[in-house]
């Protein structure tokens, strides 16, 4: 086995020739070991499923889709019925071809009731899908879309092959077989899954002949694996870690945008913060830069104006939210608060950073005769206790598209609608947008929401937080990219050995 | 002396019982339960409900400590919501490689500790004694995450001639973990040595300044033949506890190496435990734990019982 080659070999300090060209990425253990190969699936193996299959579309450069499995796509101008054109000639890595029968067949097996999979609610947007003819794929929506291509673009929407899942719906498919740029050799998510380039891959060819994905839990071991060399590349590190690596000539440290936010809510149907003259005030009172300083380090966060859509989306609004204590003054004296305001606010160690950003809000927003009483909360039970609970506490999300986002966290009666956001208008917009099919203008409507969400929303979201990533220097064609973005196959690995 | 035998094993159990209800009292007093821990923020409405079902919720306290007792003592623990798998077969594992690598410490300081003990306390503050103390004063007194931390940084960043973190397969065989398993059993016996060699040490010195000693010496005996016939036997005993509590404390240094080492153990399954809120997990790790911890002292007690004569009277 390479693996205890590979230690053998460490032992006896013997070359390490054998491992030149193989990639070895740790993945988090996420799952504790029941990781699964199907795509959908709640414990799904993200970074092995990521390299397995491939997507209809998947994230240019610029943040909008971009041909992947599907080449191009047109919709009616109801935006109901999407039509999507296939890559001619791909084949699964058993050598079956790829085919309008297995874009429906994956598309169709995110409703079932029986895997209910977390991709359910947000495909469930889709009616049925026709296979026009083996190269033309036809989806007929529910109701308007004219983002589908997006929802397809979630790392989770990979084309299965029907005939390998058997053409069971409503089953697992967890085969692996799929038609990315690595074919599965060995699936061990506890040790080492082991993955081999895929010679018929339809793109250009995989830089790297294998790719090892090591499963290690913790985060301290994750640094340490990587500055013994048994890893190449560690996804996310502290801001205290950065220094191990920094000005190291065998490392590279990348500073990557992402879209998780860490955000403070309060409940706009909740005294006092149901005058919106109150919320302002609370979020004008911040000075965002030296909050994300203190609590992120400086380059871990880039500044946002309480709305949860991030700098690498397409639909992000830029807004100019400086800190302005003598107009939270004025709010608050309007809102009839003008001997200054007391309101409790829970906290809890539930996302990173959480507490600290608290500390700081309520040191900033002294300055504006705002009182905050900080009330810990215990991090058990603190999403079923607190959370959505109480009038005003800490939230934590991932990265997610702007709509989705927006859908989730503020249309009235939405499961996840933390703030009791409840705007006809607000939630007319979000239709308007989806139906909307002209980029320019559906920007601009998405622009608009994010814009009311600063002026009057229930969010205080002052940065969006980025990942430092560091990789072995070996390490070429990964460009410093979020997650979902990276292509492993473009990823080389100088092995003139170590 | 059976009856003490008894008497004994009948405390370890009553311990280990009471251990159980406060673990099984300290779980049910967190805030949520096994199911909104699991769910998170899903944890509302029907899901939560079918959750609360499946896992037999509603039931009084009293019943479902009474099952997991019932189950604990068949050897079945229940199981990972979290994991999604059957807790036995999560620890199966992990127990082995635990016990690999506290055995392997265990079976490796024990006998230099007993020795370097012998030779300091035989040699008391002559340079050998001075020398042995001090490393045992520094082993002691550094944390075994500082001495885990400097030998990964040597040992496997700089020399590369060891792994820094474990990277195997579940089921892997010994000769794949062994060049994983150096330096956290360097690490573990380090601590050990020190504590037992320090303890070995004081009750030489004791007995050697005892009357017996004394009289063995003015009737001639040779010097080596009262250290090995009159003095090691007797300063065995009070070492004999102090083993036994290390090897319990080899039980928290574990938890401690283990992660620093990524080793999968089941300090490690139980840190992801506590991080997953996989209440379950814990409490089945934690009765491991603690049966390890009274098993041990239990055979600590056993063992002085069948060295010291005087204990096995009435009233001891």
């Amino acid at each position: 086995m390479k693996k205890s080659l590979l230690l053998s070999a460490a032992i006896a300090l013997a070359s390490t020739a054998a491992t030149a060209e193989t990639l070895r990425i740790p993945h988090e253990l996420g799952f504790g070991g029941s990781e699964s190969m199907d795509p959908i699936s709640p414990q799904r193996f993200y970074e092995a499923i990521q390299n397995v299959y491939s997507r209809l579309v998947r994230q240019g450069e610029d943040g909008r889709p971009s041909p992947d499995l599907a080449l191009e796509w047109s919709a009616t101008p109801d935006a109901k019925e999407w039509t999507f054109k296939l890559r001619p000639d791909v084949t699964f890595h058993n050598g079956n071809a790829f085919t309008a029968e297995d874009v429906a067949f994956s598309l169709m097996r995110t409703q079932s009731e029986t895997i209910d999979s977390p991709t359910k609610g947000v495909m469930g947007i889709i009616d049925h899908v026709e296979a026009v003819d083996p190269l033309t794929v036809k989806v007929v929506l529910k109701d308007s879309h004219a983002d589908f291509p997006l929802l397809t673009m979630d790392y989770r929407i990979k084309m299965l092959d029907a005939e390998t899942c058997g053409g069971d719906l409503d089953a697992l498919c967890e085969s692996g077989n799929g038609t990315g740029p690595f074919e599965l050799t060995g699936l061990d998510a506890l040790g080492t899954t082991t993955m081999k380039r895929f010679e018929n891959y339809y793109g250009s060819k995989a830089g790297v002949e294998n790719l090892e994905l090591i499963a290690i839990a913790d985060q301290d071991a994750r640094v340490a694996a990587l500055q013994a060399g048994q890893i190449d590349l560690v996804y996310s590190v502290s801001a205290e870690q950065v220094p191990l690596f920094a000005n190291n000539p065998d490392f590279t440290v990348q500073s990557v945008p992402s879209g998780r936010w860490v955000g403070l809510v309060m409940n706009t149907q909740t005294e006092p913060f149901i005058d919106p003259r109150v919320r302002k005030a609370i979020r004008m009172s911040a000075d965002r830069d030296a909050l994300g300083k203190l609590v992120y380090g400086k380059g871990g966060f880039i500044v946002s104006c309480d709305h949860p859509v991030w700098t690498g989306d397409q639909y992000r609004k830029e807004i100019d939210c400086s800190r302005d204590v003598d107009g939270a003054r004025a709010l608050l004296a309007e809102a009839g608060y003008a001997d200054g305001l007391k309101v409790e606010l829970f906290v809890s160690d539930i996302s990173e950073g959480a507490v600290k950003m608290a500390e700081v809000l309520q040191n900033q927003a002294k300055d504006a005769g705002i009182e905050i009483e900080l009330v810990p909360a215990p991090a058990d039970g603190y999403w079923g206790d607190v959370w959505m609970k109480e009038a005003f506490f800490a939230t934590g999300w991932s990265q997610r598209p702007a709509d989705q986002i927006l859908n989730e966290a503020y249309r009235s009666g939405a499961a996840w609608n933390e703030t009791a956001w409840n705007s006809a208008d607000f939630d007319a917009k979000l239709d308007a947008a989806r139906s909307e099919l002209d980029f320019g203008k559906r920007k601009e409507l998405y622009g608009e929401l994010q814009k009311e969400l600063w002026e009057t929303g229930g969010s205080f979201i002052p940065v969006h937080l980025n990942i430092t990533r560091v990789l072995s220097s070996k390490i070429g064609g990964l460009p410093p990219v979020e997650g979902f973005s990276i292509r492993y196959e473009d990823v080389t690995k100088n092995g003139s050995g170590s | 002396m059976p009856s003490l035998i008894l008497r004994r094993f009948g405390f370890a159990a009553f311990t280990i019982g009471f251990v159980s209800i406060v673990m099984f009292a300290a779980v049910e007093a967190l805030p949520g339960n096994v199911c909104t821990s699991f769910l998170q923020r899903f944890a509302q409405g029907p899901r939560l409900e079918r959750c609360i079902e499946q896992q037999g919720l509603e039931r009084p306290a009293l019943v479902r400590y009474g099952d997991w007792v019932a189950g604990a003592v068949q050897g079945d623990f229940g199981y990972s919501l979290k994991k999604r798998k059957p807790i036995n077969e999560l620890i199966r594992e992990r127990f082995r490689n635990t016990a690999l690598l506290g055995g392997l410490a265990a079976l490796l300081a024990i006998p230099f500790a007993i020795f370097f003990g012998i030779a300091a306390g035989v040699r008391r503050d002559r340079p050998l004694d001075l020398s042995l103390s001090g490393a045992a004063m520094l082993a002691m007194t550094i944390p075994e995450f500082v001495t885990a931390t400097a030998l990964i940084y040597v040992f496997a960043i700089v020399l590369q001639w060891f792994p820094a973190v474990t990277i195997v397969s579940p089921g892997a065989g010994f000769m794949q973990m062994l060049p994983n398993i150096v330096l956290p059993v360097l690490v573990l016996s380090a601590v050990l040595v020190a504590h037992i060699m320090r303890m070995m040490r004081a009750s030489v010195i004791d007995v050697m300044a005892s009357d017996y000693v004394h009289m063995a010496r003015l009737k001639g005996v040779p010097e080596r033949q009262i250290i090995w016939k009159h003095v090691v036997p007797n300063a065995m005993i009070p070492a004999l506890n102090v083993i036994a509590l290390t090897i319990a404390w080899l039980l928290a240094g574990v938890v401690v190496v283990e992660k620093v080492f990524n080793y999968p153990g089941l300090g490690t399954l139980m840190i992801q435990a506590i991080f997953d809120r996989d209440l379950p997990l814990v409490q089945a790790i934690a009765l491991i734990f603690s049966v390890i911890y009274v098993g041990v002292n239990l055979a600590a007690d056993l063992a002085a019982l069948a060295l010291d004569p005087r204990l096995r009277r009435k009233g001891h």
